[in-house]
This record gives C-alpha cells, structure tokens and sequence, in this order.
C-alpha cells in the first residue's frame, strides 16, 4: 500500500464538490478503492452499498477486453470522503494524491464488474479512466451511488433490432442476431405477406410482434427446419424464403383471418398464433418436404377445420377454449402448437391411409 | 436383466473448459453435448426410459427444471425419440426404448394429466420400442392386505390405472402395434397389486410395469413381488419401475425381472452426502467414495448468501477456491501432501457449513465429518484406478463436487461402473 499520484483533469460543477478524472491501472485501482458490498453488521445496521459479482456478466466483460482490439471509454467512478489531496495547476488540471497507506479511502461507486474482470486478466498496460467524486460524508456518497445506478436500460426491443448490424457481441446473442437479421429482411425486403407488417421501433405501423417472428426463427433455427440449412452458406437466404413462401401459403389459405388483421381480432397474427405456426412449417418441411407456397397450401388447408383464429372455439384434447382466450404466454403456445402439429399429424396420416387402402 | 436410464436431458459438454471453468466457445446447447451413450465405449445402461411428464407440460404437472422445450418436445415428435436422443446408431438400435407417463411428476393432482389417446398418440409419435399404460400412483403399501372399502383414494386409483390400461391396449391394437404395451401395476398392498397384475395379464398384457416403488423398503418389495409371481405365474414380463435400491438388484433375480429403471448411480453423484463416487472393489461390491467439494465462489446460492448478508467477502472466497483447486490438481499430479490437500479444501470449504448457519460445536462437528471422507478419497485416489473414458479424459476433475459438466460425467462414470457391475453379478447368480 502506498501513496498513488496521478495528473487529472477537473470539470466545473458544483462548487462544494470535486470532480475530476484521470487514468490509472486497474489493479492500483483496486488498491486504493474498495468495493463495499451492501449488507448487516451484527446488530442489523445496514452497511456498504454495492451489489455482489455477477459471474457470468464478469465472464463477458473479460471476454471481450481479453482480445487486443478492447477499448473501454467509459469510466469507473470512484467517491472518496477523505484520503485524497488535490493542487491545481492551472487550466483545469490538477495533481492528485490518493492516500492508501493505511486502508484504500476510496470506494467504487460504478465499475465494479468491469474492475474484477481487468484484475483476472493479464493486462499489465490497460488503463483505465478514473472519474472521482469527494463526497461530504457516507450519506452522500451512498446517494451517488444510487443517482448514478438507477438508470433506465435501453428497451429490450431496440437492442434487438441493432444487432444485425453489430460485431464482436458475446456469444449469447449469436442466435438472437441470426433471428434479428432474418426478421429484418422479411420485414423490409421480403414478400407480400410480411414485408411491413411486422412491427418494431423503425416500423412502429407494423402489427405483428418482431419478438414472436425472432422467436419463430430461433426455434426453427435451434431444432426444426432452419437448423438442417446450417451446412449452407446461403443458410440466411435459405430461411427467410422459407418463411416467406410459408407466410404466403397461410396468406392464402386463411385469406381474411390473416390479410389486413391485427393480433386484438385475429389470433393468426397474434404471438401464440405466430409462434405455434413456426412449429407447422417445421412439420410441413419435415414430413412433406414443403419448402413453397404451394408445397405449403395443401398441408395448412388440412390444418383449417381444425382452427378458430377470429371466432368460434378450439377444441383440443378434452377441453374448448373461446378463440380468444389463447394468450402469448408460454404454456398457452405450447398448447396451441401441440394442438395445431397434431391435427396436422392426423389428417397426414388419414390421408396416407387411405391412399394406401 | 435389462438396466434402463430414464433420460432427463442428461449430457455434457465435451469440449468444456476446466481449468477456466468455460463451455466450448462454439458450443450449442444440445447439438455439440454429448449423452452417456456418446461419451463412454460402450452403453452405460440397456435403454432408455422418457417420461411424458419431462417432455410435455399438462395441468397438474409438477414443474422441473429438466423439461423440453416445446421446441425440443416437438423436434423429438417429428424426428422419434431414438433419433433425438442419438441412440439410434448400430451400436444402440436394438435397445429398447420405452415410455411412460413419468406419474409421480402429477400424483398430487386428482387425474393423471394424460389421456390414453393423447398418450398413445405421444408414443407413437415418439417410436418407442415399449410404453406403459397411463397409470396414477397409490404411494402407500400396507402388508396387512386391507379391503378396498378401508382404502377410498387408493381404489380410486387402483381403478383409473386399470380402466386406463383397458382402452390403452385397444388403442395400441387399433392403432397397428407399433410398440409393446406394458402394463402398469397399482395397489395399496401385495394382494391389491397381484389382483391388479392379474386383470392386466387378462386384457391382453404379457408385460407389466410395477409402480409406486420407489418409497418402498427392499422386504416390502419382495412381498409385493412373491404376491404377483404367486398370483400370475413366471410367465409374464416384469419392469420395476423407478426403482430407487439400484444397489439391492441382485435379491430380486428370483422374481424374474425382466427389466428396472433407475436414476440413483447419476443422481447419487451430485445429491448424495457421502457416495458420489462409485468403484467395483475388486471383491464382487461396489465402493463408494465422497467427492470433493469446491462450489464455484461466484456462483454458489449458499456462498452468495453469505456475501449478500455481508458474512463473507467476494474476493477473499474467490482467492480460497482458486487454492483449493490448485491444491487438488497438485495433488494428483504427485505434487503436495494429502495433509496439506485436505487443509486447502476444508479451508474453502468451511464456508458452505458456515453459511448454513448454525451454532459453532455443530459446525466443528459436521467439518470434522467431512474433513474425514475427503481425507478418504484422497488417500484411496479412486480417479487414479478407473479406466472408463470420462476418468481417462478429465482424471482428477471428475471427483470435484462442482458445476453440471463435472457432476454429471461422474454421474455418467457411475451408470457405467453399476452397470458393469450389474451384469458381472447377474452372471454369478445365474
């Protein structure tokens, strides 16, 4: 432990306060700031402020700073009540001196994830930028840490519709990103039947939910149709003509209850309903080799009498349900596929029988 | 005696990382894993078992964390379980393949959560070599054979479960007999269960599927079996589901099993105290061995807690486990004592017992306990002696207690260590 200096730069702010940034290895970092779990004394008083690691989020930060290209622009920052002199020098600039020799007086207010996963890795010339704050007391610092963490995260929907267009992202995305870029193409690029019809933040008249059409493609893409191109190059192209010649046969076979209607009238084009449809294309390019509108239309045309999207009642296993009581959620999906795969299955096999008799 | 595992999406990843505790960056779940019967020589177990309950969700279906996805359920529909589960190459093509309802996920609802249609349909689908009638488990067994009139809620059962296994078969018939139809036996006591096993062999049935064993003791069992055998004679097919005293088999050669199923070689890798490790002892027994405990810091709920409440420090964790690793590898590596060994793990490993909370002489005992078994498996080495393929390939990683890809290839060591076992010893009986 000893006494680290450092050249910063100070920003205007409040006048009672300092603030100021410079760079610094991640490991002094950690020498002279601790990071202050949140948690009980013995006599429940509450102390510290930080939340605890979170291995995977550790995981994917030292992933992507391991690689030599990593850049890290945004600060951490750091709070001090004491420990730490500042001179100025003129122009804005300062010297600082941070005081660890007896404990580390700082305390990482933001970063602390980041800091972790740079103290893993073998970096030895990383820096990064510091951005101190002096408080008055621990109150106050406690309430920067909570003014700088309770920020809004960017909606779920809008990072999916950027990532077509971005590289080098963990490898929890890559299915999402093949999803995203496929519905991209439907939406802006493909047939009739989807092209603008497919709702998202560059497309906000579109009524069919992007999250189900990427739903329908990661689950394609995991175990049915879309998932036997993955030795092709052109496995993209490949899935989103199939789902256009798909969505073109349904177009057709169901003409009014698809063409023109929102998912609040018809559950054809609603998220359950989209979802479950995926698994009858899988079914259709599986056992009927469908991979046209016409390969598509005789097999859906069997699955018709079976269905009750704007009005009427599903009948399934023991149970009916009024058309609209289907909901996006999980286990109305999956009821609603295994509803829908097995009339298909039965009628494919009614049919095989009789051609056999 | 055919030994059958029932599948629970049970697979590793090959490729996995151990020394940084990472999958296979290019991994995809399922795709690039592989199953027992893909990472070992040979087959650990004569088949495979899939419960309907892990693969379909229904009202009244208990929730688990190993169920499909509807992806996963409807891809193994379309394509058959065989395929799905990649037993279908030369080598496994003649194993049997069975189904059943997976009745215990739904006993606590008032029906069983299937249909005889919907299942029939589900096992046609699925291209199962066998599959057991839609049953509803009656939990207990009372030896004192009490009349069915004592017994409301277990006759009502006992008669879904036949009433069941009646339209079950008619179905299978109608249907072409693409699979065997098993039976599935019922009763509140050995002579309930033996009327039951009677009325099914008359429907038709020449296999039967014993259920609702698995809280049973080995001599309640044997009851149980001497009241069927006595009753249908040693001409039907017996399958004792379920069947929790794996270690027992060899006392029930004498009823004629044809076959059991079992989870308890896996299970015991990652949810027994002490015997998560199993090795023949070259004397016709098994030897059971504690594996060594180093949850990852970041990562165990017990550990977390404490870092929650503010009890332990995140870092100060995550340097002891990183010793306690290193201390091991060395070990097996000839490198360091079992002293010291033994020292780095418990040092780490105190935490798990402290988080539990507790007062302080029943922390001391219970690490004294463990301190002794670890002490145990280091002296025995029992990693060092085995040379199926998963000890072959991780050696010392496979006795950490620590994350599925290692829990579950020691799961996987032991189906393959009992099996072989299993056989060995039905040899010498016969």
């Amino acid at each position: 432990m000893s006494v680290y200096q450092y050249s910063a730069i100070r920003a205007r702010q409040a006048a009672e306060h300092d603030v100021f940034v410079f760079a610094a290895n991640p490991k002094e970092v950690l020498e002279f700031a601790q990071i202050e779990r949140v948690g009980r004394s013995d006599d429940g008083q509450l102390k510290g402020f930080q939340r605890h690691q979170i291995a995977s989020h550790i995981r994917d930060i030292r992933d992507y700073l391991s690689r030599a290209d990593a850049l890290l622009p945004n600060a951490v920052i750091v709070a001090f009540i004491e420990g730490v002199t500042v001179r100025d020098v003129g122009d804005g600039r300062l010297e600082v001196s941070i005081d660890a020799r007896k404990t580390p007086p700082g305390f990482v207010v933001d970063g602390q994830q980041r800091l972790t996963a740079l103290s893993g890795l073998d970096k030895p010339d990383f820096q990064v930028f510091v951005s101190a704050v002096v408080c008055k007391n621990y109150d106050e610092l406690r309430q920067q840490f909570v003014l700088i963490n309770s920020t809004r995260p960017l909606p779920k929907t809008l990072i999916y519709e950027l990532l077509p267009t971005v590289e080098g992202l963990p490898q929890r995305y890559t299915s999402r990103r093949f999803a995203a870029r496929v519905v991209e193409r439907l939406n802006f690029t493909g047939g009739r039947a989807l092209r603008g019809e497919i709702r998202q933040h560059t497309n906000p008249s579109g009524v069919i939910s992007d999250t189900a059409m990427q739903k329908l493609v990661m689950n394609s893409a995991a175990h049915g149709a879309i998932r036997e191109f993955i030795q092709y190059e052109d496995r993209e192209d490949r899935a989103v003509s199939l789902i256009n010649e798909f969505f073109e046969a349904v177009a057709t076979v169901f003409g009014g209850q698809w063409v023109g209607m929102s998912p609040r009238v018809s559950r054809l084009r609603h998220g359950a309903g989209i979802v479950a449809m995926g698994f009858v294309m899988d079914l259709l390019h599986s056992s009927q080799g469908a991979t046209t509108k016409d390969g598509f239309v005789p097999g859906l045309e069997l699955l018709k009498p079976f269905t009750a999207w704007t009005s009427g009642t599903w009948k399934m296993d023991d149970c009916e349900f009024v058309w609209n009581d289907i909901q996006n959620t999980p286990s109305d999906i999956d009821l609603l596929t295994r509803h829908l795969v097995s009339a298909t299955k039965r009628q494919l096999r009614k049919l095989r029988r009789a051609a056999n008799a | 005696m055919k030994f059958l595992y029932s599948d629970t999406q049970d697979y590793v990843d090959p490729k996995y990382d151990f020394l940084n505790d990472r999958p296979n960056p290019k991994r995809e779940r399922y795709w690039n894993d592989a199953y027992a019967h893909e990472l070992m020589r040979e087959a650990p177990y004569d088949g495979l078992l899939v419960a309907m309950s892990a693969v379909r969700q229904a009202e009244g279906v208990a929730s688990s964390k190993v169920r499909y996805s509807t992806a996963e359920e409807q891809r193994m529909l379309r394509i058959g379980a065989r395929k799905y589960l990649r037993f279908d190459g030369p080598k496994f093509k003649d194993l049997m393949l069975m189904g059943d309802c997976g009745a215990f996920a739904y006993a606590e609802h008032p029906q069983p959560a299937y249909s005889p249609e919907e299942v029939v349909e589900f096992y046609l689908d699925a291209e199962f070599t066998h599959g057991v009638s839609p049953d509803h488990i009656i939990f207990e067994c009372d030896l004192e054979n009490p009349p069915a009139s004592a017994m409301p809620e277990a006759q009502r059962r006992f008669e879904i479960t036949l009433e069941n296994a009646q339209e079950f078969i008619k179905l299978v018939h109608q249907e072409g007999d693409f699979f065997e139809p098993m039976g599935a036996v019922q009763g509140w006591s050995p002579q309930s269960m033996a009327d039951a096993a009677d009325k099914l062999v008359k429907m038709g049935y020449g296999y039967l599927a014993i259920g609702g064993l698995v809280p049973l003791k080995v001599d309640v069992i044997k009851t149980v079996l001497e009241a069927i055998r006595n009753k249908i004679g040693p001409e039907p097919r017996l399958h004792l589901l379920g069947f929790a005293k794996a270690d027992h088999i060899h006392q029930f050669v004498r009823y004629g099993i044809t076959s059991f199923d079992s989870t308890s070689p896996l299970i015991r890798a990652f949810k027994d105290d002490k015997a998560n490790y199993y090795i023949e002892n070259g004397e016709g027994g098994l030897d059971y061995y504690t594996a060594i405990r180093i949850p990852q810091a970041l990562e165990n709920s017990r550990l977390m807690q404490g870092v929650k409440r503010g009890s332990f420090s995140a870092e100060d964790l995550a340097k002891r486990e990183r010793v306690a690793l290193k201390a091991l590898r060395d070990f097996d590596q000839e490198r360091g004592s079992i002293q010291g060994t033994v020292d780095a793990v418990m040092d780490y490993h105190q935490f798990l017992v402290l988080g539990e909370g507790g007062d302080e002489s029943a922390h001391a005992k219970a690490l004294s306990k463990i301190r002794e078994r670890v002490q145990r498996t280091l002296e025995a080495r029992p990693w060092k002696r085995c040379d199926c393929a998963i000890c072959e390939a991780v050696g010392v990683e496979v006795i950490i207690f620590r994350s599925s890809n290692r829990n579950k290839r020691r799961g996987f060591h032991n189906l393959g260590v009992y099996h072989r076992h299993l056989k060995r010893t039905l040899e010498h009986s016969a």
